[in-house]
C-alpha cells in the first residue's frame, strides 16, 4: 500500500492556515500595528474565516461530517447532525482526520491561555478578541463532537444489522451445504 | 460434493454484499433526497458498495482522491443540484466550496431584504427569518464599529471597543429578555434579526460621514432609528404575549436610540 500522504492538501492547508494565522496575528499584532481596532478587525476576521472553513469545507471533506441549525414549521429550532455513510467513512484518509481533530481540538486551548496571559495583563479589549475565538471554537467542537457520536451510534446499528444478516446467511449456507 | 460447496460459498458473499445494500436500502429514509436511480452505484470488486446513508450517491474515490479539494467537481454527476425543492440543507455533504459560499452569501442577502425593506405583503414577521444566520448581524456590528471608530477624533479604539461590546452584548441581553419575558423566539433567530435591524444605522453612520453639520445629522439619525425600529418591533411583539409587548420592545427601541446617539455624537 502506498504511503499515507494527505488525501485532500489543499483543505488541510487552509485549515491550518486561518487558525494559526489568527493566533499568530493577535500575538505578533502589538509589534506591528499601532492601531487596535485594525489589529481587533483583522483578527475576528481571521477567526470568523476560520470557523467558516472548518464548519463547511473541513468537517465535509476531511472526516465528513456536517452540523447546523434549522428552524421548522412550528418554530422549534432543531439541529441536525449529519454524516458519511459507514463505507465511505472508513475510506477516509487517516492523517486528514488526525489532523483535523487534532487542530480542532488544540486551538481553543490556545486562545484560553492567550486570555489568560491578556487578563493578566489587565488588557481588556484584547479579552473581546478571546472571548470571541473562544465561543467560536467551542461552537465547531460542541457540533463536531456530537457528529461524531451519531456516527458511531450510525456505525453500530449498521455492525448489529449486517452481524445479523451475516449470521443468518452463514447458518443458511451451512444447513444447505450439509444436506 | 466439495465443488458444489465452493460454489456456494462464492456465491454466498456475493449475496452477501446484496444483503448489505438491501438492508441500507430499507432502513434509509429517502425522506431527505430522492437518489435518481439512473445513476447504478459504483461497485468495483475491491472497493465497498457505495451506498447513501444521508449523503448522496458518493463514490468512494471522490472522497480519498486527492484532486483539489477547492475546485472539488460535482463526483460522477448525479444529485448535487440543490433543486429537490426542500430546504437548502439536503446533499450539502459533497458539494463543492462554492455552492456552500453562494448558500451563504444568498442567504444573508435574502435575510437583509426580508428584514429591512418595507414590504406590506410579506407574510407573518414571526415566522420571516426562519433561516436565521448570525453573518450579516457580525458585518453589520463590525462595519459600524469601524465606521464611528473611524470618524472619532480621539480615542478611536476606545469607541470601537464600546459599540462592539455595547451591541454584542445588548443582542444578547434583549434576547433574554424576551425569552424570560415567556416569548417564543428562538436565541440565535432573535440575535440575528437584532443585528439585521443595524442596517439602516450602518447607512446613516455612512451618510453622516458625507455632511458634518448638526442639524443634517440628527435628521438622518432620527431617520434611520424609525426605520430600525420599525423594522425591529414586528419581530419582537409577535412573540411575546400581547400583555407583555412593551416590555419587550422598549429595550429594544432603547438600544436602537443609544446607537443612534452615539452616530450623532461622533465628531
Amino acid at each position: 500500500m502506498a504511503e499515507e500522504q494527505y488525501a485532500h492538501p489543499g483543505v488541510c492547508l487552509f485549515t491550518v492556515l486561518f487558525k494559526f494565522s489568527a493566533l499568530g496575528f493577535y500575538i505578533m499584532c502589538s509589534i506591528f500595528i499601532e492601531s487596535f481596532v485594525i489589529q481587533f478587525v483583522v483578527t475576528v476576521f481571521l477567526i470568523a474565516l476560520d470557523f467558516w472553513t472548518v464548519k463547511n469545507v473541513s468537517g465535509r471533506i476531511l472526516v465528513g461530517l456536517r452540523w447546523w441549525n434549522e428552524v421548522d414549521e412550528q418554530g422549534q429550532s432543531v439541529w441536525h447532525f449529519e454524516s458519511l455513510d459507514q463505507q465511505t467513512l472508513e475510506t477516509l484518509n487517516k492523517k486528514d482526520a488526525w489532523l483535523f481533530w487534532w487542530t480542532l481540538y488544540l486551538t481553543p486551548v490556545a486562545w484560553v491561555a492567550l486570555g489568560i496571559v491578556a487578563l493578566i495583563k489587565f488588557n481588556f479589549d484584547y479579552l473581546l478578541v478571546v472571548g470571541v475565538a473562544i465561543i467560536l471554537n467551542a461552537a465547531n467542537i460542541v457540533g463536531f463532537t456530537k457528529c461524531r457520536k451519531d456516527a458511531k451510534k450510525q456505525i453500530q446499528q449498521f455492525a448489529t444489522s449486517t452481524l445479523t444478516s451475516r449470521m443468518g446467511n452463514t447458518i443458511q449456507s451451512a444447513f444447505m451445504s450439509s444436506v | 460434493m466439495s465443488g458444489i460447496d465452493r460454489m456456494n460459498l462464492n456465491t454466498s458473499s456475493q449475496s452477501d454484499i446484496d444483503e448489505i445494500e438491501s438492508l441500507f436500502n430499507i432502513s434509509v429514509q429517502p425522506a431527505t433526497l430522492e437518489v435518481p436511480q439512473s445513476v447504478p452505484p459504483a461497485r468495483k470488486p475491491s472497493s465497498p458498495p457505495t451506498i447513501p446513508v444521508s449523503a448522496p450517491l458518493l463514490p468512494p474515490s471522490s472522497v480519498s482522491s486527492s484532486s483539489q479539494a477547492f475546485s472539488t467537481p460535482a463526483p460522477a454527476g448525479p444529485t448535487l443540484s440543490t433543486g429537490f425543492g426542500g430546504g437548502p440543507q439536503y446533499n450539502t455533504l459533497t458539494e463543492p466550496v462554492w455552492e456552500t459560499l453562494k448558500r451563504d452569501l444568498v442567504r444573508v442577502s435574502n435575510n437583509l431584504k426580508d428584514v429591512v425593506l418595507p414590504n406590506p405583503y410579506r407574510e407573518d414577521p414571526g415566522k420571516a427569518l426562519r433561516d436565521w444566520d448570525l453573518w450579516g448581524p457580525f458585518f453589520f456590528i463590525i462595519f459600524l464599529a469601524l465606521t464611528l471608530s473611524y470618524s472619532a477624533s480621539e480615542n478611536k479604539s476606545k469607541v470601537f471597543a464600546v459599540v462592539f461590546a455595547t451591541l454584542s452584548a445588548g443582542a444578547i441581553v434583549l434576547t433574554l429578555n424576551v425569552q424570560l419575558l415567556g416569548g417564543s423566539i428562538i436565541f440565535f433567530q432573535s440575535l440575528s434579526v437584532l443585528g439585521y435591524c443595524l442596517f439602516p444605522l450602518d447607512v446613516s453612520a455612512l451618510v453622516c460621514q458625507v455632511n458634518n453639520t448638526k442639524l443634517f445629522r440628527s435628521l438622518v439619525v432620527l431617520v434611520a432609528l424609525a426605520w430600525s425600529s420599525w423594522a425591529a418591533y414586528p419581530f419582537v411583539s409577535t412573540a411575546v404575549p400581547s400583555s407583555r409587548k412593551a416590555l419587550a420592545v422598549y429595550p429594544v427601541l432603547l438600544l436602537y436610540i443609544t446607537v443612534g446617539f452615539l452616530v450623532l455624537a461622533n465628531n
